[in-house]
């Protein structure tokens, strides 16, 4: 195939999904979709393999590819043009019940050429707790609607029969109708998109271009595994819920030109909703592995041939049905991220080659906080905390992490302004801003979370609920690299408003502040209602190097800005500050202090 | 001839060698941590630890026994096994 053509065939490709992301955020109501980006588009070959990855949550970059073959298992024959189909059953390919999968078949000419495949979390799938996220679920079947394939639209008809089923199960049938039909003007787009690119240049043509891009990033990935070292490295990620401990445990094995991610050792599914299924484990080593392996080389499906996973049955990462599943986004499949990002690091660091690649592990812990209530204007209000998809970078061998930088797994993660929240619900936010100390210390220093602060406001019933499904406030999760630190944990407080609800302070500016009684929480459901105030605060990135050896210029600047405390400044960094400047000497005697206590080795 | 294993250590003459003062730790293929000098802080110590943190884990910092630049470091339970990476040089 001439060159030429075949790159014009790529990037009309990577067009195509483009504008389905745009058409799909543009008809979406829902802030976690067009503010915080939780959403994927892809194309996909006939028979289901991923085709063309696209931005968003890349975990669905495989599920979803799963989902079409699940579909193309279930339906086969009856596979028409213009159909559309809903998917969003854990155990056959999605990662919790409200991430729900539209899939289409793409047909020219009467024969079935591709599938576009894309996703939102629907503001609702009537679980036992709103907003999808079901801390008090005990299996699947509390987790709300769950269907392993059902054909939505038949020959471009919507089957209203099946359209009504749906949101008679789910409390905010307006929300998730809108946020169904964004998803079906994305895969319109998408479907109209290809025939065109198809029409232009043929079908055998693209049908070339297509193979040739994944046969492509098949050899492109192993030539740059062939390139990185041989070895294995290891990771590890706890997560807590209620007083039980669970690890995620890798070992992630390279030899020649693969790669091979075995999660042996980690525990036993939970009781709890934090456990995930085996494609979503996938989907979860995936989404650091396409950035950082492969920032350069087309998401398809030659890119998933050399890896190979190893998730034992039974296990948090490979649960069995009918565990439940629902907080498995935030739980072991951003466990599974974690790793996967970690032990990637190390083989990159290892590497002369592509020592600067390596990062130390983002962002590590979502909180879904799902609030839900009457809001301001009397109607029903459910959506999520963006703050959780604010994230913050990992540091690099060679640079500081991003501070709120976003996260790995998502490109185009980001969280919506104070406004649109307190719009949308009637809350008032009391503050929202860098964490000091958030980030992990290192030679290069991890990007800073944040904190924020919520009180009621404006509420019909004297304020609302919410659902918290917080993980990472007990065990740090966001590892530093060759000698950094961990970035900070998550931290959940809810301030439980004083007896005289009178003449308190309605404008604190720190946690201690805010007036009443604090508590830490992490699981369940709890009020914000009338003087009570939440506070969180997310993890930092973790650092990369040792925190001694950093500029003391930079550890001055960082602490000039708040990013440090004195005690970081001091403590960590031995760093000594003379009326606002580094006293050299008394740095250079503080770190060789440091260095010498380091040397006191404990007994093994 | 030297081949980096990390950002803080490499391989030399059959040996695992600190970066920064190329102090043999180990053997290549046996785990250098156990001849690192190891260092554990509680993480609630450190600053800026949450108010809902797990007492019980530590931050293990493994160091050069000789110059004391810190080679790696892990989050564990006490009673958790080193993290064992191992670059087949």
């Amino acid at each position: 195939m001439d060159p030429v053509t075949f790159s014009i065939i790529r990037h009309r490709l990577f067009r195509v999904i483009e504008e389905a992301v745009i058409t799909l955020k543009h008809v979406s109501g829902s802030a976690i979709t067009n503010e915080g980006h939780d959403l994927m588009v892809s194309l996909y070959q006939a028979d289901g393999s991923l085709l063309m990855g696209g931005v968003g949550f890349l975990h669905h970059l495989t599920s979803a590819a799963e989902a079409c073959k699940a579909i193309i298992r279930r339906f086969g024959s009856q596979i028409a043009e213009r159909d559309l189909f809903l998917l969003n059953d854990p155990y056959t390919a999605a990662l919790h019940t409200s991430d729900i999968y539209l899939v289409a078949p793409i047909h020219h000419g009467g024969k079935l050429v591709a599938w576009s495949a894309c996703f939102v979390h629907v503001s609702d799938i009537g679980a036992m707790n709103p907003g999808g996220f079901a801390p008090e679920a005990q299996d699947i079947f509390t987790e709300g609607f769950s269907s392993p394939g059902i054909k939505l639209i038949e020959r471009g008809e919507l089957r209203q029969d099946v359209w009504d089923t749906i949101l008679n199960m789910v409390r905010n049938p307006e929300m998730v109708a809108l946020d169904l039909r964004s998803m079906i003007a994305c895969n319109n787009v998408a479907r109209e998109r290809m025939l065109a690119l198809v029409d232009k240049y043929g079908a055998e043509t693209v049908d070339e271009a297509c193979a040739t891009l994944i046969s492509q990033s098949e050899a492109r990935l192993r030539e740059r595994l062939r390139e990185l070292p041989d070895g294995q490295w290891q990771s590890r990620q706890y997560l807590e819920v209620k007083g039980e401990i669970y690890k995620v445990l890798l070992t992630m094995k390279k030899r020649g030109d693969s790669l091979t991610f075995d999660f042996t050792g980690s525990s036993p599914q939970s009781k709890y909703s934090v456990n995930c299924s085996k494609w979503a484990s996938l989907g979860g080593l995936f989404a650091p592995l396409f950035p950082l392996l492969c920032y350069d080389i087309v998401w398809n499906e030659g890119a998933i041939r050399p890896i190979t996973m190893i998730a034992p049955e039974g296990t948090i990462v490979n649960c069995t049905r009918p565990a439940p599943v629902s907080v498995a986004t935030v739980g072991a499949i951003q466990s599974v991220n974690n790793a996967a990002c970690s032990t990637i690091g190390k083989m990159l660091a290892a590497s002369e080659t592509y020592a600067e690649e390596a990062t130390a592990v983002w962002h590590a812990n979502h909180f879904a906080i799902f609030m839900f209530g009457n809001n301001q204007r009397g109607r029903l209000a459910i959506g999520i905390l963006t703050e959780t998809f604010a994230g913050a970078g990992g540091a690099r061998t060679f640079a500081d992490g991003v501070d709120i930088g976003g996260e790995i797994p998502n490109p185009i993660s980001r969280m919506a302004n104070v406004e649109t929240t307190e719009a949308q619900f009637p809350i008032r936010y009391l503050f929202r801003r860098k964490l000091s100390d958030s980030g992990g210390a290192g030679k290069f220093r991890g990007g800073t979370g944040g904190e924020m602060a919520i009180v009621a406001h404006d509420a019909p019933d004297g304020g609302i609920h919410y659902v918290i499904s917080g993980k990472g406030a007990r065990f740090p999760q966001s590892d530093g690299l060759s000698g950094g630190y961990p970035g900070g944990v998550n931290d959940y407080v809810w301030v439980r408003a004083p007896n005289e609800a009178h003449n308190v302070d309605r404008f604190a500016q720190t946690l201690d502040a805010i007036p009443g009684e604090s508590e830490p929480i992490s699981w369940g459901v709890f009020p914000l209602m009338d003087d009570d105030g939440l506070y969180v605060r997310w993890n930092g990135g973790g650092g990369v190097g040792d925190p001694l050896d950093r500029s003391p210029e930079k550890v001055m600047a960082d602490l000039r800005s708040g990013t440090i405390s004195g005690e970081a400044a001091s403590d960590i960094y031995g760093v000594i500050q003379t009326a606002g400047a580094v006293d050299q000497r008394a740095t250079d005697a503080k770190r060789a202090e440091l260095r010498r206590a380091r040397l006191l080795t404990e007994s093994l | 001839m030297s081949k980096r294993l990390a950002a803080s250590l490499f391989a030399q003459d059959g040996k695992i060698c600190c970066t920064h003062c190329s102090y043999p730790l180990t053997p290549l293929g046996r785990s250098w941590k156990k001849e690192a000098a190891l260092s554990t802080v509680p993480v609630a110590n450190l600053p800026g630890a949450g108010s809902n943190i797990e007492p019980r884990v530590i931050l293990r910092r493994f160091a050069c026994p000789r110059c004391g630049h810190l080679l790696d470091t892990e989050t564990a339970l006490p009673e958790d096994p080193f993290l064992e990476d191992l670059v087949i040089a």
